[in-house]
């Protein structure tokens, strides 16, 4: 059994009178440890995917497993949880709270974690043991980037989910932040999600999951993925 | 402006409509409560006014010392001015109720002026009937139908004669009515039983047997159209009081004239009687004396007699005597001569012849038979003597006693004769005295004075107006809050709307649109919600808060139903106040946002960037703050209009609840202060005026023998004015016989530092604390006080003590003897009591008041306390309505600030909802901030509670009396709760909104 299946999954939203379906039956299996790029145009389904998959919205029919767990079933307190614990999530808008420095932000999350690694260990670790105690207004889109992956990281989450990570970001900066990730997956082992709609990404995944129409149309393997520095676009 | 825009500004209120909502209704508070609060005064007048014009209550009443006259109404009706005038008459008497006695105001009963209103039953039909007050019936717990008697003292007709005054003693209760003269509870005071009247009753006017009147009740032309309260009226009234002063010293002279003629008459006639009376007494007597010495006379006459026909018969007697005893001897000597010619015959008879012996024997025979006739009449004679003797003896003690019985009648008539004259000596004398007496009384038949009194005088009027005014005053501060407050809101609600609005904005200018256009749509939602809040505020301000209001007075007052107005002016202030903080705030906002450029508009705004605090720069607190406290204290200085809205928001509402409690608790204190505290005695006893210093003396003695008096101390008590320009003050100036005494009734301290305590020496007077404050006097300054006979002397103030109700000057005898060069006469008599009930109280007062000719008047302490704990009744009430408005205010405040607080930071709380926060932890994460801001408003409450406070018992407080300004700990307790109980209701409310947040949407691209 896979760490993560995606089995059938629907999501439909009713929008006043235009009923929409995000999902439309999906189905994908990711394994502990993999890099994972879900790319595909806008409107195909990939957040919404990663939102399910995130605990942060359910799905309306078919089942979600992650690490033996049945999340499409669990009830909000325990989704809440789920979050708290297993989950890592990284924001296009980095979503860093303006109100506090680099290395609060990393503690806000890690404040409720059970195993929490240390924040400024993290943080030297993305490479702003210079910048921690900076607000992120003083910090580059990059550099907020950066504590936002680790504030994701910091949790210890059994997955991290990145939703179009560089889509604010410069080329240039994009790719140390594409870089950090990879590393990240290879050299701690954690499971990664990135979403984009950038094609040119799949190199360096280790599955590469194609959305079109609101469904998973084809998954690829990847047994050799191209490191990030090697890859141009 | 443009239909597309038209249509995007309808639009946006049906998309905001919580916004726009929330917007109206806080104008609608503020308004309607400035409104509604500020109409509630004039109201209030109003009510009365119509009240009393339904009453057609008089505008003027004219007492005299000596009863009205047919001709003084003629008089009075002459006056221009004068509408109409009606004579009736008011009494006092105890009405014996079942097995219980009440003193009651009894009036008569009028068709013109000061009608009565039909509450239950009918009105007196005849004589035999009588309507009560409703509170009669509940407090003596009678019905309709029920008898009772009243007992009313006699009068004097116009012969002087003493006379009962009514014609129908025992009437039947036949309903019940109000009258305009007695709106409050307040029946005044009486000399009768305990000195305070319970209630009143109206009887027909014809059951009062006399044809003088005690009252004349004047309505003044024009006067009914007025509003009463007015200047106008009040200008109106004074005009034909003075005109009334005018007549009054021809009409007093006048009925002084008649009621000296009459008594004169009745003493002259008086004198007559007397005269003739006395005249027919001694003459009575002089005949009563003389038949006595007639009869004296005639006894000695007869004593003479008797003694001559003594000597007379014992003379007689004794001549008689010495015949008869000359007789026996005569007759002795005879038998003595015959014995012995007998014998000497006898002894020859042997010698002699037979014949010669019988010639011999038949001649002695003879002799012997002559001899024995003699004696037997001798004996005849002798009895015959004896039995004369003693008739005459007889006929002698007859006629002794006689005399005897004849000279002690005589003895008695003369005793009867002395104690008849002595009786109608006294009774002469008595006779005279009384002369004498109504001689005096006479003399002091003084000029009638004569009272014109107008509505002014009216306790239940008067007190109603006075709490007419306290709303007020009142209603000149607490709008003032609710406004500030709605002002702010809108302005954050106005720059929050703006702001959601930049990229719209942006367009708009982008498109071409000009400032004007599109800051016109904002106006435009912003002047709606102004108009629409005030429209609605002012009709339901106008419309409930006076009625609340005024209701809750209607429980004290017997008042009409409330007169309700819509006040233009009041409209039309607070709606351009309205118009003026909302559409400010929105031009405000709008003009910052349109003095950037449409492409920086179009762009997100950047988040509000974090700051280090002054505090984080204090490490040694701020290291010991967790994390959380840590971006607490951060946030709230982040938002800083949050900060600021949040902290006057409540601390708006902890002063306004913490203001009601304390005005409850200084007007509350004030008067148990003063009677327990200030004034440790219960009674006041007022000695009757120019009482001789034994009289007084007397008087005094009689009143300690009741045992429920402990202790007392005797004074004098005076009217006096300090001569200060411009403020009369009516000032008692105390002064105590012995001043080691004063401190067991009257406690002399600082209101500051209780234990400093005054002690009165003839260095200087000492004064009470408002007085002082009124009339800006120091510590040793110097005062010059003015008594009645408008004696100056001039003293220094050595002490300002504690006192919170009337003024007083109090002053040691040493020195009062010294300033006025004469000594202190008693007049009045403080006294504790032991603890009395209101019954004990009342059987007290009737036996100090028994005492009719030395005392005038006994007041328990406890009646005006009674009178005091109505009028906290009433505070409660105004408590209530404050502290709902400070609830209102607290919750539109929080919650509209707790509602920005969430809209604005959505995306940092679905950021924090997304890292896994349970729901509790993300409401501690901004409830945290609010609890905070809260407990600072409360402080900041604490404080502007404690100058509200201070401020409106400034305004509301009379020259006559001091509130107690010290706010009770109790009172900031119950601002701190009640405020967290409201914030907490906002602060559930805002746990679900929160709860509500949708994470997939916040997160989206920022839009």
């Amino acid at each position: 059994m896979a760490y993560i299946e995606f089995k059938n999954v629907v999501k439909a939203y009713q929008m006043g009178e235009v009923f929409i379906q995000a999902l439309d039956n999906t189905n994908f299996e990711i394994e502990k440890g993999e890099l994972t790029v879900v790319v595909g145009p806008s409107g195909a389904g990939k957040t919404t995917a990663l939102n399910i998959l995130g605990g942060m919205d359910l799905a309306t029919k078919g089942r979600v497993i992650i690490d033996n767990k049945e999340i499409s079933s669990l009830k909000e307190k325990e989704l809440i949880k789920y979050r708290r614990e297993d989950i890592g999530f990284v924001f296009q808008f980095y979503n860093l709270v303006q109100n506090l420095t680099a290395l609060e932000n990393v503690e806000l999350a890690t404040q409720i974690c059970k195993n929490p690694l240390d924040p400024k260990a993290i943080l030297k670790k993305v490479g702003l043991e210079e910048r921690m105690n900076n607000f992120p207004s003083q910090l580059s889109g990059g550099e907020q980037q950066r504590v936002a992956i680790a504030r994701a990281i910091a949790k210890n989450p059994k997955l991290l989910l990145c939703d179009e990570p560089t889509g604010a970001l410069d080329y240039k900066t994009g790719k140390q932040i594409l870089q950090l990730l990879q590393d990240t997956c290879r050299e701690e082992g954690m499971t990664v999600v990135i979403i984009t709609h950038n094609q040119a990404l799949t190199p360096m995944a280790d599955r590469v999951i194609h959305f079109k129409n609101g469904t998973a149309y084809d998954i690829q393997k990847n047994e050799h993925p191209t490191p990030i520095e090697q890859i141009e676009w | 402006m443009k239909k597309a825009l038209m249509k995007d500004t309808v639009k946006e209120i049906t998309n905001t409509f919580k916004r726009f909502i929330s917007l109206m209704l806080i104008v609608l508070l503020g308004v309607g409560f400035f409104a509604g609060i500020r109409v509630t005064s004039p109201d209030m007048r109003n009510t009365l006014d119509k009240t009393f014009d339904e009453y057609e209550a008089m505008d003027i009443q004219v007492l005299s010392t000596l009863g009205i006259t047919k001709e003084d109404i003629k008089e009075l009706q002459k006056i221009e001015g004068v509408e109409k005038v009606e004579a009736s008459y008011v009494t006092d008497a105890i009405v014996n109720i079942a097995e219980t006695e009440e003193v009651v105001k009894i009036m008569a009963l009028s068709n013109e002026i000061n009608k009565t209103k039909i509450v239950e039953g009918r009105l007196p039909e005849n004589n035999k009937e009588c309507v009560v007050e409703p509170k009669f019936l509940t407090g003596t717990e009678q019905k309709i139908g029920d008898k009772i008697k009243i007992e009313v003292e006699d009068v004097q007709d116009e012969d002087g004669k003493d006379q009962p005054l009514l014609k129908q003693k025992e009437v039947t209760i036949v309903g019940t009515v109000n009258s305009p003269l007695y709106i409050s509870s307040d029946r005044g005071t009486t000399k009768l039983g305990s000195g305070k009247i319970s209630y009143y009753m109206y009887i027909p006017l014809d059951n009062f047997d006399t044809k003088i009147r005690t009252v004349a009740y004047i309505t003044v032309e024009g006067a009914k159209e007025l509003k009463t309260y007015s200047a106008k009226y009040e200008d109106k009234i004074e005009e034909v009081k003075a005109r009334i002063e005018d007549i009054s010293e021809e009409r007093r002279q006048a009925r002084y004239q008649e009621v000296y003629n009459q008594a004169n008459k009745k003493i002259q006639d008086a004198q007559k009687e007397l005269n003739t009376q006395k005249a027919k007494a001694e003459k009575e007597l002089k005949d009563a004396k003389q038949k006595i010495e007639n009869a004296k006379q005639q006894i000695r006459n007869g004593k003479t007699e008797l003694e001559s026909k003594k000597t007379e018969t014992n003379t007689k007697l004794a001549q008689g005597k010495t015949e008869l005893d000359k007789a026996e001897k005569e007759l002795q000597e005879k038998e003595k001569l015959f014995e012995t010619e007998k014998e000497k015959i006898l002894a020859t008879l042997e010698f002699v012849s037979p014949e010669q012996k019988e010639q011999m024997i038949k001649q002695l025979e003879e002799q012997e038979k002559l001899l024995k006739q003699a004696r037997n009449t001798l004996n005849t004679q002798k009895q015959q003597y004896e039995a004369s003797k003693k008739t005459a003896e007889q006929e002698l003690t007859k006629a002794q006693r006689e005399l005897t019985t004849a000279e002690n009648e005589i003895q008695t008539n003369e005793t009867k004769l002395q104690t008849e004259q002595k009786k109608a000596d006294k009774e002469i004398q008595n006779a005279q005295e009384k002369l004498e007496d109504a001689k005096i009384k006479l003399a002091d038949i003084q000029k009638p004075e004569w009272y014109i009194l107008d509505r002014n005088q009216n306790i239940g009027y008067v007190s109603y107006l006075q709490d007419a005014d306290r709303i007020d005053n009142i209603a000149k501060v607490f709008p003032v809050v609710f406004f500030v407050v709605a002002a702010l809101i809108s302005l954050t609600s106005m720059t929050r709307m703006v702001e959601e609005q930049r990229v719209q904005i942006g367009t708009l200018k982008g498109l071409g649109y000009s400032k004007r256009q599109i800051a016109n749509k904002y106006l435009l939602y912003a002047t709606l919600a102004a108009v629409l809040g005030s429209i609605l505020g002012v009709s339901i301000g106008f419309y409930f808060i006076p009625k609340i209001i005024c209701n809750m007075y209607g429980m004290m007052y017997n008042i009409g139903d409330p007169v309700l107005e819509f006040d233009v002016g009041l409209t039309a202030a607070g709606l351009l106040a309205a118009s003026v903080c909302t559409v400010g705030a929105t031009v405000y906002s709008c003009i910052k946002a349109l003095a950037t450029t449409p492409a920086t508009l179009m762009r997100p705004k950047a988040p509000k960037s974090g700051k280090r605090v002054l505090l984080e720069k204090i490490p040694f607190i701020w290291k010991h703050l967790n994390f959380t406290q840590k971006v607490t204290i951060r946030n709230i200085f982040r938002y800083k209009k949050r900060f600021l809205m949040t902290i006057i928001g409540v601390a708006g509402c902890t002063a306004l609840i913490v203001a009601g409690f304390g005005l409850r608790d200084a007007i509350g204190s004030m008067i148990p202060t003063q009677y327990g505290e200030v004034f440790k005695h219960q009674v006041e006893i007022t000695l009757k005026d120019n009482l001789k210093q034994e009289e007084s003396k007397k008087a005094y003695e009689r009143i300690i023998k009741n045992k429920e008096i402990q202790n007392t101390i005797r004074l004098n008590q005076q009217s006096v004015e300090i001569v200060k320009s411009n403020n009369n003050q009516s000032i008692q100036l105390i002064v105590p016989e012995k001043v080691e005494d004063l401190q067991e009734f009257i406690v002399l301290r600082n209101r500051k530092q209780k234990e400093q305590t005054y002690i009165l020496d003839e260095q200087g007077v000492i004064i009470t604390e408002k007085l002082a404050k009124l009339l800006e006097i120091r510590e040793d300054d110097e005062i010059i006080i003015r008594n009645i006979d408008k004696v100056e002397v001039k003293a220094k103030v050595v002490g300002i003590t504690e006192n919170y109700l009337l003024h007083y000057i109090y002053m040691s005898p040493k020195l009062y003897e010294q300033l006025y060069r004469e000594e202190v006469k008693v007049n009045t008599v403080f006294a504790n009591t032991e603890e009395l009930t209101e019954e004990q109280e009342n059987v007290l007062g009737k036996a100090i008041l028994a005492d009719k000719d030395n005392i005038s008047s006994v007041q328990f302490n406890s009646v005006t306390t009674t009178i005091f704990s109505e009028v906290m009744d009433n505070m409660a009430l105004v408590v209530w309505v404050l502290i709902i408005a400070a609830g209102l205010l607290a919750l539109v405040v929080l919650y509209n600030l707790s509602n920005t607080n969430i809209s604005e930071r959505m995306r940092e709380l679905a950021t924090i909802k997304v890292l896994g926060f349970y729901n509790l932890e993300v409401y501690e994460y901004v409830g945290k901030e609010t609890l905070l801001l809260t407990l600072i408003g409360i402080l900041v409450g604490l404080l502007g509670g404690n100058f509200l406070t201070t401020f409106i018992i400034k305004t509301c407080e009379l020259d006559a009396f001091m509130f107690n300004p010290q706010i009770k700990l109790a009172s900031y307790v119950y601002g701190i709760v009640i405020t967290l109980l409201f914030a907490t209701i906002v602060n559930i409310l805002t746990y679900f909104a929160l709860k509500k947040i949708d994470m997939i949407e916040s997160l989206k691209s920022v839009e």
